[in-house]
């Protein structure tokens, strides 16, 4: 009674795992999630209610009737209904009498809804609920088999879970050494791109910077891109800004750019190429959900980005926009790109006076205190320069950073300074944007991100990176001042369930690229490492040149065809239908089989036949009487038969045609 | 043909043999359709998690045959053939089965024989070291001899997708004997064709009371002595006794019938012969075909009677 409760828990949660797969997608409509959970909560609490089904078969295939309606009406996929229909019939099934016909039928259906999950989903906790599916389907699966034989005792269930644990281990080995063997040739004629996981994209770019608002985004650890730098800092934690977008218009309350869009290309120059410039790879993640590229300050050049579908990757234009910013031609999902950026910070190019008027602009009723307030702060210091970055480290020291805010308000800018004193890096940008302004020198404020973490030779960036700072134009030089105190400027402190958040998101990338972006080129690849590694060491009496190791597989599996072949028609010889077969086969071609094409009654009465007669005989004692044929019999046997035939005339054939003339 | 090309070609027969049979049950069938059906889903979407559920669901495939060659691999088995089978009445198929290490799980045993394989023997677990005796109910439908040659020992673990079925060669005979019918009350005629009788009494030598002692004669049976009173009168007396109303009845059986005729002449033939012998007559057959079994009684002896009916008319080992 135990092991049967065990049992069923087990089948149980294995359709929970399957389900799951399914509804982490967010796809699955609510209600089925919830008629599923209820059912689920039902089996597992061991109330099953339904007896005999037959009205809830009526109304499952009532509902079934309405999905798939809702497909013709185009309010569904076609593959969300599959989804909800295999939902419902396991849920059906959960609740239902178990009998050894529902178990089989709940694994099943758990079957089809893991499909589902995985053309719905990419995400990791698929693979997670996939890893539980696997285990529990093969403990559940394997103690209904033993539990369902009749004779004898049954074992302990100790004594079933040892082979069967031996079982997961190596259904799993197996299934991920299959994963990356299995060529990758795909028809790719119904390719369906999964979404970006839970929680969609987070990097929040917009077409402009609005003071006010919470920074909740400061303190989310998602993992928005990932970039390879050249020539490797090397560090573990990377001090450097990531330059998305630039703002340079200021209405008192909102920062916006005045640049204009230009054509797309395959590459974007930004400003004068040269030697020493670092080089980045960078890969913009589901998570990133924004058209800007970043590159690390000062970024000179873009190009090469590739769009990453699910079966292919083609390569994507780019276009300079706004403020030397660049988007992507067209939304994508993961994208990789090249970026080139200036270590040295140059000289400013030449700006034009309409610019710089921008760049000086101050909004319209702005509070006298903040004029006389930079005057304060630059107090003593000489030049521009100076200026900059006293009131830079004024800021940084006078005023406290916070990520609790108090929403919308008519000034944020005046509010920041003057009555809270405190905010966040979008407040102490423009704080120091402004005040520079009022001292006439031209400034902006500049949003991408701040920081990187190092993992697997890459630098991993959060959406809690995001961060703002301000460009100044000193003394024909541009002077990056960040007024944010350091301690602020990269991801916040995001407590343990952050630290859980962002190693699940390290899993996450790992998942996308090993796993889900899995390609022929990756399978190429990993040939011609195997290739290389065979070519280090010739000597070596193992090592087998590729070519020959195709060779000898495929001959292996030739070997292995014919055997399977000469082993299923050895198993046939033995079989007396086979051997009737194959009688009644020789006796038509002879025209000699008896009325209605049976062997009763066919015309074998010539002395020569007597080995046919034999066969004839033995075929009726196998099958009908209590004589079975003896191994290989039945084959000697129509060989004798065949043998007899040959060279006899047919009964029934027309005699040797004699040649005829015509006049 | 040689002894020795003779052995060659067994070698090479035995050589190419399939080790394992292997069936789809219907879940398993299910199962193949989804793994074809997601498997043309990956090629069709290029779908990498689908190439995923494809590995393990094939991966699964794999390690059914693994378990299931585990628990059919080592299996001892012996038949335990039933005493007296007849045809028409179901009797008891036995198996003993052994595993000398491991264990195995949802086994089922049967006979590789056309007419026997619907008795199945199943078993939840064989656990290692110890003999476990099978049993499967069998009906034979007519009498004879059945040349066994092999036992099926299959499984369905671990899944219950495929059936792995080993067959384990093992020679022999189950004779059933004639089937049960009722005796007729009244010897057949000579004329019936269904067999004919010989009835004898005993001579005053018989096996009844005590009738009268006198002097051993040369040649008689020294079996008859009276020890007793020939030790007190100093020679040697035998006994006599009166002649037993039992009647010696030699049953007389044409095997040269059609099979099915002589199929009800043997079970007629065995319900009078059971029905003879349970009233104390001693009963013999004897047979155009060269069957003959002397006259007798006793348990024993009905089944010398019953396996000669069984024979009858098979060739082969006489009764």
């Amino acid at each position: 009674m135990r092991s049967e409760r065990l049992r069923l828990l087990l089948r149980d949660l294995t359709a929970g795992a399957a389900f799951g797969a399914m509804a982490i997608s967010g796809q699955v409509p609510l209600w089925t999630m919830a008629v599923f959970l209820v059912a689920l909560l039902l089996a597992l609490a061991g109330r099953r209610p339904l007896s005999d089904g037959k009205l809830s078969a009526i109304l499952l295939l009532l509902a079934v009737v309405l999905v798939y309606g809702a497909v013709l009406l185009e309010e569904l996929g076609l593959v969300v209904a599959a989804c909800i229909t295999a939902s419902l019939l396991t849920a059906q099934r959960l609740v239902s009498r178990p009998t050894g016909r529902t178990t089989d039928q709940v694994q099943l259906v758990s079957l089809l809804m893991i499909a589902g999950g995985a053309v719905l989903s990419a995400d990791l906790l698929f693979a997670l609920c996939l890893f539980v599916y696997a285990v529990l389907a093969v403990l559940a699966q394997g103690l209904s088999v033993v539990a369902e034989v009749p004779g004898g005792p049954l074992p302990p269930t100790g004594r079933v879970l040892r082979p069967l644990a031996v079982g997961v281990v190596l259904s799993l080995v197996g299934a991920l050494t299959l994963f990356v063997l299995f060529p990758r040739l795909s028809w790719n004629v119904a390719a369906r791109r999964a979404g970006a996981s839970l929680g969609g994209a987070t990097t929040g770019f917009a077409d402009g910077l609005r003071l006010g608002g919470t920074g909740l985004l400061k303190s989310n650890p998602r993992v928005v891109f990932r970039a390879r730098i050249d020539p490797d800092p090397g560090t573990e934690e990377l001090d450097a800004y990531w330059v998305g977008r630039r703002f340079d218009v200021f209405d008192g309350v909102q920062w916006s750019s005045a640049g204009t869009r230009g054509g797309p290309s395959r590459q974007v120059l930004l400003g004068p190429t040269g030697p020493n410039l670092v080089r980045q790879e960078i890969d913009l993640l589901p998570a990133y959900g924004s058209r800007t590229l970043v590159a690390l300050d000062t970024p000179v050049r873009f190009g090469d980005a590739e769009s990453h579908q699910t079966t292919f990757s083609i390569r994507t234009e780019i276009y300079p926009s706004g403020d030397r910013e660049v988007r992507l031609v067209g939304a994508s999902e993961h994208v990789t790109y090249r970026a080139f950026s200036a270590v040295e910070r140059g000289r400013l190019p030449s700006v034009s006076p309409a610019e710089r008027a921008r760049r000086l602009q101050l909004p319209q009723g702005l509070d006298p205190r903040i004029p006389a307030l930079a005057e304060v702060l630059a107090e003593g210091a000489v030049g521009d320069r100076a200026i900059a970055r006293q009131i830079e480290r004024a800021l940084q020291s006078r005023y406290a950073y916070t990520l609790e805010l108090p929403g919308r308000v008519k000034d944020p800018l005046a509010d920041f300074l003057f009555d809270r004193r405190a905010g966040h890096c979008e407040d102490f940008a423009t704080a120091l944007a402004v005040l520079l302004r009022t001292r006439q020198i031209p400034a902006r404020v500049v949003v991408g991100f701040h920081g990187g973490e190092r993992a697997a030779g890459e630098y991993l960036v959060r959406a809690g990176d995001a961060h703002a700072w301000v460009e100044a134009a000193v003394d024909d030089y541009v002077l990056r001042l960040d007024a944010t105190p350091p301690q602020h400027r990269s991801a916040a402190g995001i407590g343990i369930a952050g630290w859980l958040l962002a190693r699940w998101e390290a899993l996450q990338i790992r998942w996308l690229d090993r796993v889900v972006e899995y390609s022929l080129s990756d399978q190429n690849r990993m040939v011609q490492r195997v290739r290389w590694k065979m070519g280090e060491n010739p000597a070596s009496p193992t090592s087998r040149r590729p070519d020959e190791g195709v060779a000898v597989a495929l001959a292996v599996l030739a070997a292995a065809f014919l055997l399977a072949v000469l082993v299923g028609r050895r198993a046939a010889s033995n079989d007396p239908a086979e051997l009737g077969r194959r009688l009644s086969r020789l006796l038509r071609r002879g025209g000699r089989l008896g009325p209605k094409g049976w062997l009763d009654g066919a015309r074998v009465d010539e002395v020569k036949l007597g080995p046919v007669r034999e066969g004839i005989a033995r075929y009726r004692e196998a099958r009908f009487g209590r004589r079975p044929l003896l191994p290989g019999e039945g084959r000697r046997l129509v060989r004798q038969a065949r043998r007899a035939l040959r060279g006899l005339v047919s009964p029934s054939a027309p005699g040797p045609r004699r040649p005829t003339f015509r006049a | 043909m040689s002894a020795r090309r003779e052995r060659l070609l067994r070698a090479w027969r035995r050589f190419w043999r399939p080790p394992r049979r292997l069936r789809t049950t219907p879940a398993g069938r299910t199962y193949l359709v989804l793994t074809v059906g997601v498997g043309l889903g990956a090629l069709n979407t290029g779908n990498n998690l689908l190439y995923l559920v494809l590995g393990l669901q094939l991966s699964l495939v794999v390690v059914s045959g693994i378990l299931s060659e585990l628990c059919v691999r080592r299996v001892q088995i012996r038949r335990l053939l039933p005493g007296s089978p007849r045809a028409r009445t179901p009797f008891h198929l036995a198996w003993g089965l052994r595993l000398p290490r491991g264990q195995a799980f949802a086994l089922s045993v049967r006979e590789v024989h056309p007419l026997l394989g619907s008795a199945v023997g199943q078993l939840a677990w064989l656990p290692s070291g110890e003999e476990v005796v099978v049993r499967a109910v069998a009906t034979a439908h007519r009498r004879g001899p059945m040349q066994l040659h092999a036992v099926r020992v299959s499984t369905r673990f671990p899944f219950g997708l495929f059936e792995k079925s080993r067959d384990l060669e093992l020679p022999g005979e189950l004779l059933v004997l004639p089937g049960r019918m009722p005796a007729r009350a009244e010897p057949p005629s000579p004329t019936s064709g269904l067999g004919l009788e010989q009835r004898s009494l005993r001579g005053p030598d018989g096996g009844g009371d005590l009738a009268q002692l006198r002097e051993l004669r040369d040649g008689e049976d020294a079996r008859r002595i009276h020890w007793r009173k020939s030790a007190q009168l100093g020679t040697l007396l035998r006994v006599e006794r009166d002649a037993q109303p039992q009647p010696r009845i030699v049953l007389q059986l044409d095997d040269r019938a059609p099979a099915e005729a002589l199929d009800v002449t043997c079970e007629e033939l065995a319900a009078r012969a059971e029905l003879l012998l349970a009233r104390g007559a001693e009963v013999g057959l004897e047979s155009a075909g060269g069957v003959s079994v002397k006259p007798g009684t006793g348990a024993f002896h009905t089944q010398a009677i019953l396996r000669a009916l069984a024979r009858a008319g098979h060739p082969g080992k006489a009764g």
